[in-house]
């Protein structure tokens, strides 16, 4: 008697929490398609376009954030390292090498809300290419870690997983095609814990 | 058993039609879009400068070497200019619809001078602006959009702490207010 009641309670569940459970997922994980990749690092050129695919759009409606425009700058996130094990606060990880052509950058880390740090904290958690040291040849190189290190060091929270921002700003890289030659740094992991 | 299996079935496809559904009318339902959080922050046609932290209306600086201004506008009678100085080492400005679709970008080296001169415009009153450029307007780049409603971003960087002031003083001077067009 109560067979038929019990499958439309079957579907009807299993359709509108799978919907918006597979929809929430899917707007948190990702900020849409044509992410262009290049080594750990990820990013969104077309996002803030009319051209971006539904879930762009979507991502950007709930998100709110504001973005940037073509002449302004492109931001390439880290979630991971190069061997594609989650950056963690645990860890410290050196980021080496040149960022593709850009007037100046910035490097920050996002938490796990995707705030960046606020700057006048007494730690450097911020550098932009006016403030790094560099090599002779233009290279710089990066200690990302918990505890203070020597040279160019963006501090993080302890015990925690974070995300690096790299932003560059003025860069022909927004409307490139050729975007596979460009080379963004490494970032490896150097140790963890306190050794 | 097979009824079960069906309804599973019958459920998976209802969630992909509802996945659908979800995705492609949120940008037209959701209320913590970056325009509405725009036009939360207060007056039309005035710069708010955001704080590092996020304000009543949801909006921060993402980035802590930029200081960041937005300002919602409506040219449904008059066209909005926007203007600033110089005096910072990169300022950038991006003019957004209604679904946050970029309209328009610009930075200080894409600019004339290095000075921020931009006219939005609708097709009507763009073409009423080239026929007799106001005394004063002939610099300003022209933009033309059919969207009447709209908001735009300006950012000024401070890499260090000591251009603060100077990106703050960049941004509140900045304007962004309605043309004469007739």
């Amino acid at each position: 008697m109560l067979r038929v009641p019990l499958l439309i309670a079957i579907s009807l569940a299993i359709a509108f929490g799978g919907g918006i459970w597979s929809t929430l997922v899917a707007l948190e994980a990702t900020i849409g398609f044509g992410a262009i990749k290049l080594g750990a690092w990820e990013a969104f050129p077309r996002a803030q376009t009319a051209d971006a695919d539904p879930y762009a759009k979507s991502h950007r409606a709930n998100a709110g954030k504001l973005l940037y425009g073509t002449a302004e700058g492109l931001t390439f996130t880290a979630a991971v390292d190069e061997t594609g094990a989650r950056l963690d606060g645990n860890c410290t990880y050196r980021m080496t090498g040149h960022t593709p052509p850009a007037r100046l950058w910035t490097l920050f880390t996002n938490d796990a809300n995707g705030r960046p740090p606020s700057e006048s904290a007494e730690l450097p958690a911020a550098l932009n290419s006016r403030t790094v040291l560099r090599g002779a040849n233009g290279d710089f190189s990066v200690d990302i870690s918990a505890s203070a290190q020597p040279g160019n060091w963006l501090s993080v929270a302890p015990h925690q997983p974070f995300r690096l921002v790299l932003t560059l700003f003025d860069t022909p890289t927004a409307g490139s095609s050729g975007l596979i030659d460009l080379s963004m740094p490494k970032v490896q992991k150097i140790g963890c814990g306190n050794a | 058993m097979l009824k079960i299996l069906l309804a599973i079935v019958v459920g998976l496809v209802g969630a992909a039609l509802l996945h659908l559904v979800i995705v492609l009318s949120l940008p037209y339902f959701s209320d913590r879009d970056a325009y509405s959080r725009v036009i939360s922050e207060g007056e039309p046609f005035t710069f708010h400068i955001l704080e590092q932290k996020p304000d009543d209306a949801g909006l921060a600086q993402e980035d802590p070497f930029l200081e960041t201004a937005v300002c919602s506008f409506d040219t449904e009678e008059r066209p909005v200019r926007f203007s600033a100085g110089s005096g910072v080492p990169f300022w950038s400005l991006a003019v957004y619809d209604p679904a946050s679709n970029e309209t328009f970008s610009i930075n200080d080296r894409t600019s004339s001078g290095g000075k921020l001169d931009v006219i939005v415009a609708t097709p009507l009153q763009a073409t009423a602006l080239r026929k007799a450029m106001p005394e004063g307007l002939n610099q300003s780049i022209l933009i033309e959009t059919p969207l009447t409603q709209g908001y735009a971003v300006l950012r000024a960087m401070a890499p260090q702490p000591s251009y603060r002031p100077m990106a703050a003083a960049f941004l509140s001077s900045a304007g962004c207010l309605p043309a004469e067009w007739r």
